[in-house]
């Protein structure tokens, strides 16, 4: 088992302004990434701060994307929508529409559970990065 | 419902949040060179424009109006959204940390896209109800990420394309938004009859 950290490739390092800019590193999106980690079936004797290219499936992002944001969004707009056509009333429907969305959450916990028990968020070892190569330099994601 | 489903057509295709209100240009042009990070992207803005207008109408009917703090509106908004997006963070955290490490990268660039206020800002001109103005920000997000795979897939054969040399990139891909701006012209005839 290893531990994969993405490498920091953010809109930050490609900016005119960088080398003068205070922020970087305080709450930006190359902090958030340096906490990121995935774990990572060490078949390849990896070793601490070997870089390597990993890749995930192609459906995987769609699917964690509707499992994370349309489940709860469905069940908010439902349960709304009986409310509204029950009750006819604003405040009614505003408190059908939050529990619909904390019922959603919790139906997306459970499926999210089930997609990283079948393994299909998790990125796959691709092979040792060349040296200088980059996240991006080759179309594939490191 | 005919009055709803009309509303909705209208937010998705004819008011078209990109193509007709040139909202939300810097992620339409920055985050559609794939399809799934396009449909990932959409997916997200959908979720924090749809929750974020849902608290934008409470804000508005019962402490902007109410008090008469109207003046505030824009200030409160970008609160609003900013805490939208940031709830949304720590719940995709706290139910899943494996989506929160595949999604999360997607949710601060969020706070930044105009679109979301734009929606927001239009929802206070059309004085609806709260489950109108839910389903106008549920449509017109949906609308936003229609358009965002739509053009995500038309720069992936693109990318396969043999294009000059002047027209590589950027260029060609502001040409095939204008020709796509043209097409979603079409839909306004649904409005005329």
């Amino acid at each position: 088992m290893a531990w994969l950290e993405p490498e920091q490739t953010t809109s930050c390092h490609g900016c005119a302004s960088a080398s003068s800019c205070g922020t970087p590193g305080i709450g930006t999106v190359a902090s958030r990434m340096q906490v990121r980690r995935f774990p990572l079936d060490n078949v390849d004797d990896l070793r601490v701060g070997d870089h390597v290219v990993v890749g995930v499936g192609d459906r995987a992002l769609i699917q964690a994307s509707l499992t994370a944001y349309a489940l709860p969004l469905a069940a908010a707009l439902s349960a709304g929508g009986v409310a509204e056509w029950l009750a006819g009333s604003d405040l009614v429907t505003m408190a059908a529409m939050a529990g619909g969305l904390a019922l959603g959450l919790l139906a997306a916990s459970l499926g999210a559970r089930r997609l990283s028990r079948r393994g299909d968020l998790a990125p796959h070892y691709l092979r040792r990065a060349k040296p200088g190569e980059t996240c991006g330099t080759n179309g594939e994601r490191a | 419902m005919k009055d709803f489903a009309l509303m909705m057509i209208g937010a998705a295709l004819v008011n078209n949040v990109i193509l007709a209100r040139f909202l939300g240009l810097c992620s339409f042009m920055g985050v559609t060179t794939r399809i799934d990070t396009a449909a990932g992207m959409g997916l997200a803005t959908t979720f924090v424009i749809t929750v974020s207008s849902m608290a934008d109408w409470a804000v508005q009917h019962y402490l902007l109006d109410a008090y008469g703090l109207g003046f505030l509106r824009t200030v409160t908004f970008i609160l609003v959204i900013a805490s939208a997006v940031q709830f949304t963070e720590m719940t995709i955290r706290k139910v899943s940390p494996t989506l929160f490490q595949m999604l999360g990268i997607y949710l601060p660039l969020i706070t930044t896209n105009c679109a979301v206020l734009g929606v927001a800002l239009l929802l206070v001109e059309g004085r609806m109800s709260f489950i109108g103005s839910t389903m106008f920000a549920f449509a017109s997000s949906i609308g936003y990420s229609l358009v965002m795979v739509i053009f995500a897939g038309l720069r992936e054969r693109l990318a396969l394309a043999q294009v000059p040399r002047l027209f590589a990139g950027p260029p060609i891909g502001f040409i095939v938004a204008s020709l796509l701006a043209m097409a979603f012209m079409g839909f306004s005839g649904i409005s005329t009859g």
